[in-house]
């Protein structure tokens, strides 16, 4: 079946081992690649369409391409963050088929001619890495990460770095921040990365899920790769899919399939048949929709038409008995809670978004207050380094725009709730001063 | 007089009160020749050292050795380290502080993190979490605390026990879970998620 | 490295069009060029590049979808910048209300209150009101950061301008953020004081109150002070300061920044001395001894009985003039000696003179490096000097240019500095072997390797040879940063001859963007000497009709009664000669010491007949020169403190009284001679140096500097460095913290060094010393004691000791070895 690409044979066991991936065809790809001239390589990623799966959606031949050519030490680093509430294919890809990240990663390596290489993975993905640092290592005893590959005349070194526990240092130049020892903060560019990344050297970054998909675009080639999916969406995606669902999990899709048939036809639908309130299309950044969008198809271009993003292909759904003053509640605690802290409006703005939240929650916010809160998150949009505060900012406007009735209703019945305990206590408290007095 | 209202969660930051102690040398380069490292934690730190191009990027395998050694990382843990990578041990605490896993007091050495982000959350993790907190949080072996999204929603409501994921768990699972930690035993295997299938229904198919 | 080119771009600002060099960041283009203000608070140039971080500065550029950072966006040809639409206005209003949540509205207590770049940012492009109604956050406040600075938590707005000049200005790395978000702060590990040579810079650079000075701290509001810049004479390096003065009061210290002197910074010893200018222990009036004591008189008898002593000496008269002395001050004391007493024994250079020749060879116009130099050069050669020790200010240039310009950084030094981290190759040397050490280098670089001179040199043939091939391949731009060391001493000329051979070697003469740069080993050194305060030159450098003693022989010749008198002028020969125990008989057997001193300072305590009060260097009026040549005006900040009067007028009276006056009726008469007589100063005047100076070697009267013999010399062998067989070689060096006015202070004073004696590990472990226990230093039967200090990166077979500390300074011990036990 051509729509299943990276998940292919994702449950044989002992596929994270190189044995079993070489006896289902691994380290095939990476020996034509490296028979290829490097140009033709990095034309031939461009012309598979791929575009980046870690959350921009950048198209992923384009940005080796921008890697500049000569002596300069070059790298390639995957981004295995993966912290986007909501996304955890990254995960399954290294659990159960590392060797085939390896393999990608490697095949961008000579593209690019980067000698030295990382994998970024979070610190808590302390299972996955170890069996991420025993594939290495495998790779590294069968002579393919070292001197001279496959004969190739390419040496090149990968390392396995672990994270500690930052979302922001998903973000790349967070992330290049952090595997120099530093605190994670995002970088200023340009320069971008492509151009002064890693210890200032070209750096190509792409995700997990990005290089993984590489070993099979030199196998179909670019014009197989590029006849799956939908036009500028190219090949399958694998999709998260979490919340109030009755088969949460990942699930590998061509591209443009649409999102009724991902959420009901293969996660089985909102549990007890409830209806849906709203569903994050691509992770928790993005800006929710509704039921009614539930026939967009599945694609860059469809889910933005519908006024949001595909992000990192993580659908989270929110069944109707929920909340969604405490979607926003859980919203504003994760982002100012990993806000890097370098930018004011991301900072502040966060922190206090989530101070307003709460006072909704207290019952002392007022109507007003959701304007307040709305012009915040607008305020915050575009104005930042990096687009974690635009993260919040997006799905909590989209919230407010789309649920307004729902906040009003709340804002109103927690103020009324409060009300009522305070005149209880003031009740109370004046019987027991009658009593003192008495 | 009234009590100046504090944020909770906002003052959890316990440096915020922190004066410098006049009577302290200030804190330059730890000198190799006057600062002691245990030779275990050197060599870890060492190691981390040798998969960078430039080696003083290490820090945070060398705070990962230094955590791993002392069970947290403790300021003379910093020093030491400061003292291998030479660096200020100030420029070690500004990276540990900004990560989440660094623990900068002495908690249990048994974490067990719970996600109770939005995913899981749907799924009744804050539930989890004050069960898991009601069963264990007195334990002083045992660091019990609500994580931002562990990467591990198909799981929900999940934790992380000692980095071994864990879920769906429930909540008539809480006693038996609690009882494993402080045993050290293997959290409900049935449940870890390495054990997983996928849930792709082509794969079930195969 | 060649400098940045300006290249003149066209872009349009507001609708008006601005011609601005391309490349210059958009904030700083605007405003120097458009006349239009893009408020800032985390950016300023002289970090380094912009970090983008608090984004005040936002903008629209036609064609860029997004809002952007105005200070961190080039300027190019034909952008097109709005800084006045309502959606740039929209975002400044929203930052200032983001940074005003959590900042406290104390202004009216905050020392910051009226010259704070929030109150101007929030009342220029603040919406004026806010919406938090959230409690804001309070915390413990002020709290103690360090012995010199205060923080305020509550007020800090993240702006990361502290945290980044600790990081990436002085390096130092004390300061630094914890934590992550809207729960970050600025703190120092554990606890610790933030205590580094530059630290004090920070409570001048935040933009709001959150670090303030703890001297200064509620002295007084902006309204109450003036500002009078200045110049600082506490060191070579001449920072441009600004008084802040209230009530004839120094209250503060701030940078009148210059970037051909200092970048916009200030070390702790130039921003927090200012103290030592009013504390009791200053001498503010005159002294005579009595009885064995030093007790106050008056002017009238003080200034008598000094010409009594004077004109019986008279010929038998030698005088010492310490480098904070100033060029009028200097022709005025020439005068008196040369004129009123006949002597020619005068000497601004400490142990000993320089051939004439040797000196005009170094000081030769086309041979001088400039500052700014440091920062752009392929190459910087720092030789037998400690930057941050002996002119703090170059160590953050050095730093600059390494960080921001890929200079490439070399030192030749005995003791380790604080500079080799950053440094391509550092090599050691014997201290005292800067000659040999200088000899072998040259010789390296003209292609004849000699062993036998990187022996004598106690230095690593393969060290050198690195060294010199890193010089080699640098580039034509070098710069030799060296120590007056280098030159000092019985073998002075020669270590001269080495370095100007150095300089030979790479082509340095004429050269633009590269040279010799000198650190004297005071203030106004350079100056000093070009006005003829030298035994064996005359003003303008000129040959002296008559040689005299310099200050080694001056020292002899009162020990053996061949002078009887001698005048101190703003020098304690026990503390700046090499050698205390000579000095200590010869003031013993003077029979006169005239001292203008500003503390009792040990010669002066025990010698003086007769102390004069020392103007301090913000009473005094007058002009210094900076080692790269920039001629410098010293203007009066506040009324002379106590009794003290003008110095330049008591040097013209005393000269008057013994019969030759000098006709100086103001000190800007001096000047004005003093700018005649000297042939390269010709054309300069007052009002032309003005607040910046003018580098005197850029004009063209620099023509008329005296010619020199010219390179190469031939050298003939250096002694060999001493064998330590079981004893140590000594070393020696000033702190930057060995000084009077940092003992004096009250808020420096906590870092007024005490004697530690640095030893490497193996000669700890050899001599069973242990670190931070009491060990004795010994020679010859002197002997001092100190803290032992165990450095890693200390050269085996050396100790060092300071120099400048009264009682147990380095200048006791005879040398060159020395031996080491625990006391
Ligand atoms: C706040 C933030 C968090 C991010 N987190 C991740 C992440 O966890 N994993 C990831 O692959 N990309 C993440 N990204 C996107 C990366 O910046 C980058 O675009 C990506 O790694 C590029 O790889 P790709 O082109 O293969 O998608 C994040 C971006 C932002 C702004
Ligand atoms: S937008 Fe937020 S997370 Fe991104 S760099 Fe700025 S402060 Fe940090
Ligand atoms: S001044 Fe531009 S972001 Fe701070």
């Amino acid at each position: 079946m051509t729509d299943t690409l990276l998940f292919k044979n994702i449950d044989e066991p002992g596929l994270n081992t190189i044995d079993v991936y070489m006896a289902h065809g691994g380290y095939t790809q990476l020996p034509v690649a490296l028979k290829m001239e490097r140009e033709d390589l990095i034309t031939e990623l461009s012309g598979s369409g791929l575009r980046g799966r870690g959350g921009a959606g950048f198209p992923m031949g384009k940005k080796a391409s921008f890697i500049p050519k000569g002596d300069m030490q070059k790298y390639v680093v995957c981004n295995a963050d993966e912290s986007e509430p909501g996304t955890f294919k990254d995960r399954e890809l290294i659990q159960k088929n590392p060797h085939q990240l390896i393999e990608g990663l490697l095949i961008a390596a000579f593209a690019v001619d980067a000698t030295i290489n990382y994998i970024y993975i979070r610190g808590e993905y302390d299972q996955q890495a170890d069996i991420l640092d025993a594939a290495i290592a495998e790779a590294r005893e069968r002579g393919i990460i070292g001197e001279n590959i496959f004969d190739s005349g390419f040496s090149v070194q990968l390392e396995l770095a672990r994270g500690a526990g930052a979302y922001i240092c998903g973000e790349e130049t967070g992330l290049l921040d952090s595997l120099e020892g530093k605190r994670g903060n995002p970088r200023l560019k340009p320069p971008f990365p492509a151009n002064e990344g890693l210890f200032n050297g070209p750096t190509l970054i792409n995700n997990v899920e990005t290089l993984s998909a590489i070993p099979s675009i030199i196998k179909l080639g670019a014009e197989g790769y590029a006849a799956i999916g939908v036009k500028d969406s190219a090949g399958t995606k694998l999709v998260s899919i979490s919340g109030n669902v009755e088969r949460p999990g990942n699930y590998e899709v061509a591209l443009g399939t649409s999102s009724r048939e991902l959420i009901y036809g293969l996660a089985g639908g909102p549990v007890d048949g409830r209806k849906i309130k709203c569903w994050f299309p691509g992770g928790s950044s993005t800006p929710v929709l509704t039921a009614d969008d539930l026939d967009v198809g599945y694609d860059y271009d469809s889910i933005e038409a519908a006024g949001s993003m595909l992000g990192s292909g993580a659908i989270i759904v929110v069944d109707e008995t929920q909340s969604v003053v405490e979607l926003a509640y859980k919203l504003a605690k994760f982002y100012s809670h990993e806000s890097c802290g370098k930018c004011t409006p991301c900072r502040e703005g966060t922190r206090w978004t989530f101070h307003m939240v709460e006072r909704i929650k207290e019952g002392t916010a007022t109507p007003m207050d959701l304007d307040i809160m709305a012009a915040v998150q607008e305020q915050i949009i575009g104005h930042c380094l990096c687009v974690l505060g635009d993260a919040m900012a997006m799905p909590i406007g989209s919230l407010i725009a789309k649920f307004r009735d729902e906040f009003e209703a709340e804002i109103e019945a927690n103020r009324n709730e409060r009300e009522r305990k305070l005149a209880e206590e003031f009740a109370a408290a004046e019987v027991e001063i009658e009593g003192i007095s008495a | 007089m009234a009590e100046v209202r504090r944020f909770t969660h906002d003052s959890r930051i316990p440096g915020w009160d922190r004066a410098a102690d006049l009577d302290k040398e200030p804190a330059v380069v730890p000198d190799a020749a006057t600062t002691e490292v245990p030779p275990e934690l050197r060599a870890a730190i060492e190691d981390g050292m040798r998969r960078f191009p430039v080696g003083d990027s290490a820090f945070i395998p060398a705070l990962y050795a230094v955590q791993e050694h002392y069970g947290w990382c403790p300021p003379e843990g910093i020093e030491q380290a400061a003292a291998v990578l030479g660096r200020t041990p100030a420029a070690l605490s500004a990276v540990a502080t900004f990560y989440d896993m660094f623990e900068m007091e002495q908690l249990g050495r048994k974490s067990v993190y719970v996600c109770t982000n939005i995913s899981c959350s749907l799924c009744g993790a804050d539930e989890l979490l004050a069960a898991l907190e009601g069963e264990l949080g007195e334990d002083p072996d045992v660091n019990v605390r609500g994580f931002e999204c562990l990467g591990a929603c198909d799981i929900a409501p999940m934790a992380s026990v000692n980095g071994v994921y864990v879920g769906p768990i429930g909540l008539g699972e809480v006693p038996e879970l609690a009882r494993q930690i402080r045993q050290g035993d293997d959290p409900l295997p049935e449940r870890q998620l390495l054990r997983r299938p996928s849930a792709d229904p082509k794969v079930a198919e195969k | 490295m060649p400098r940045p080119v300006e290249k003149l771009v066209s872009l349009t600002i507001n609708g008006n069009e601005v011609q601005a060099p391309a490349g210059m960041m958009l904030a700083d283009a605007a405003l120097k060029y458009g006349d239009v203000e893009i408020p800032v608070f985390c950016y300023d140039a002289k970090i380094g590049p912009p970090v983008g971080a608090c984004r005040m500065c936002l903008v629209e550029i036609e064609g860029i979808p997004k809002m952007q950072a105005g200070c961190s966006v080039a300027v190019t040809d034909g952008m097109v910048v709005h800084t006045d639409t309502p959606t740039v206005k929209a975002a400044q209003e929203a930052v200032l209300e983001f940074i005003l949540i959590n900042h406290p509205l104390d202004c009216p207590v905050c020392d910051k209150g009226g010259e704070c770049p929030l109150q101007d940012n929030a009342f220029g492009w603040g919406g004026g009101l806010s919406r938090f109604v959230e409690p804001k956050r309070h915390f413990e406040k002020p709290l103690a950061l360090s012995p010199l600075i205060a923080i305020d938590r509550e007020r800090c707005i993240l702006c990361y301008r502290c945290v980044r000049f600790s990081q990436e200005v002085s390096e130092d790395d004390q300061l630094v953020l914890e934590e992550r978000g809207a729960d970050t702060f600025v703190t120092t590990f554990d606890g610790h004081p933030y205590v580094a040579p530059f630290s004090g810079n920070i409570t001048e650079f935040c933009p709001v109150g959150a670090l303030t000075s703890r001297p200064y701290r509620f002295r007084a509001r902006p309204w109450d002070i003036e500002q009078a810049g200045s110049v600082c004479t506490l060191c070579p390096a001449q920072c441009n300061v600004s008084f802040s003065v209230r009530d004839e009061r120094v209250l503060r210290v701030l940078s009148r920044e210059h970037d051909g002197v200092d970048d916009g910074w200030l070390c702790d010893k130039g921003r927090f001395a200012y103290q030592a200018i009013h504390v009791d222990a200053r001498i503010t009036e005159p002294m005579m001894r009595d009885g064995g004591e030093l007790r106050p008189v008056t002017w009238d008898l003080a200034i008598e009985t000094a010409a009594k002593l004077l004109s019986h000496a008279g010929a038998n008269t030698g005088a010492l003039v310490g480098g904070e002395t100033t060029n009028e001050e200097g022709v005025l004391l020439a005068h008196l000696m040369r004129e009123a007493l006949g002597s020619n024994d005068l000497d601004s250079r400490p142990g000993g003179a320089l051939e004439i020749e040797l000196l005009r060879a170094l000081s030769a116009p086309t041979l001088q490096a400039s500052v700014p130099d440091l920062q752009y050069a392929h190459a910087v050669l720092v030789l037998d000097c400690e930057p941050v020790d002996d002119a703090p200010i170059l160590d953050l240039r050095l730093r600059k240019g390494v960080r921001h310009h890929g200079v490439k950084l070399l030192i030749g030094s005995s003791r380790p500095s604080a500079l080799d981290e950053r440094a391509a190759h550092s090599a050691r040397f014997a201290p005292g072997c800067g000659e040999a050490f200088a000899a072998a280098l040259s010789a390296e670089l003209a292609g004849q390797p000699s062993a036998s001179l990187a022996a004598a040199a106690g230095a690593d043939a393969d060290d050198v040879g690195a060294l010199a091939a890193q010089l080699r391949e640098a580039g034509d731009e070098v710069v030799i940063l060296w120590g007056e060391r280098l030159t000092a001493g019985p073998r002075g000329n020669e270590g001269a001859r080495a370095l100007l051979n150095l300089a030979e070697q790479l082509g340095l003469d004429g050269r633009d963007g590269g040279g010799l740069l000198e650190i004297p080993s005071g203030t106004n050194s350079r100056g000093l000497r070009e006005v003829g305060v030298l035994p064996n030159a005359s003003i303008g450098l000129a040959d002296a009709p008559t040689a005299g003693r310099d200050s080694q022989q001056i020292g002899e010749a009162l020990a053996d009664g061949d002078l009887s008198a001698v005048i101190l002028l703003h020098s304690d020969p026990l503390l700046d000669q090499p050698s205390s125990a000579l000095w200590q008989r010869a003031l013993g057997k003077a029979s006169a010491v005239i001292a203008h001193a500003a503390f009792l300072t040990p010669a002066v305590l025990e010698h003086a007949n007769v102390v004069f009060p020392a103007e301090s260097y913000a009473e005094k009026e007058g002009t210094v020169v900076h080692p790269d040549s920039r001629v410098q005006r010293l203007r009066r900040s506040i009324s002379r403190q106590g009794e003290t009067r003008a110095e330049w007028a008591l040097l013209a009276e005393l000269a008057a009284r013994l019969g030759s006056d000098p006709k100086a009726l103001t000190c800007s008469m001096v000047s004005a001679r003093m700018f005649e007589q000297v042939p390269f100063y010709a054309g300069l005047s007052l009002d032309l140096l003005g607040g910046v100076g003018i580098r005197w070697s850029e004009r063209e009267a620099a023509a008329s500097f005296p010619s020199a013999p010219a390179a190469p010399f031939t050298l003939d062998a250096p002694p060999a460095a001493a064998s330590p067989n079981g004893l140590l070689r000594l070393g020696s060096f000033r702190s930057i913290w060995a000084s009077p006015e940092v003992e004096a202070s009250p808020a420096l004073a906590f870092l007024h060094p005490r004697q530690r004696v640095e030893i490497s590990p193996a000669d700890a472990a050899r001599l069973g010393i242990n670190h931070g226990e009491n060990v004795t230093v010994a020679s010859n039967g002197d002997f001092v004691e100190g803290l032992a200090h165990i450095r890693t990166s200390a050269p085996d077979g050396t100790v060092f000791l300071q120099t400048a500390i009264p009682g147990d300074s380095a200048a006791l011990l005879e040398g060159p070895l020395v031996e080491v036990k625990r006391s």
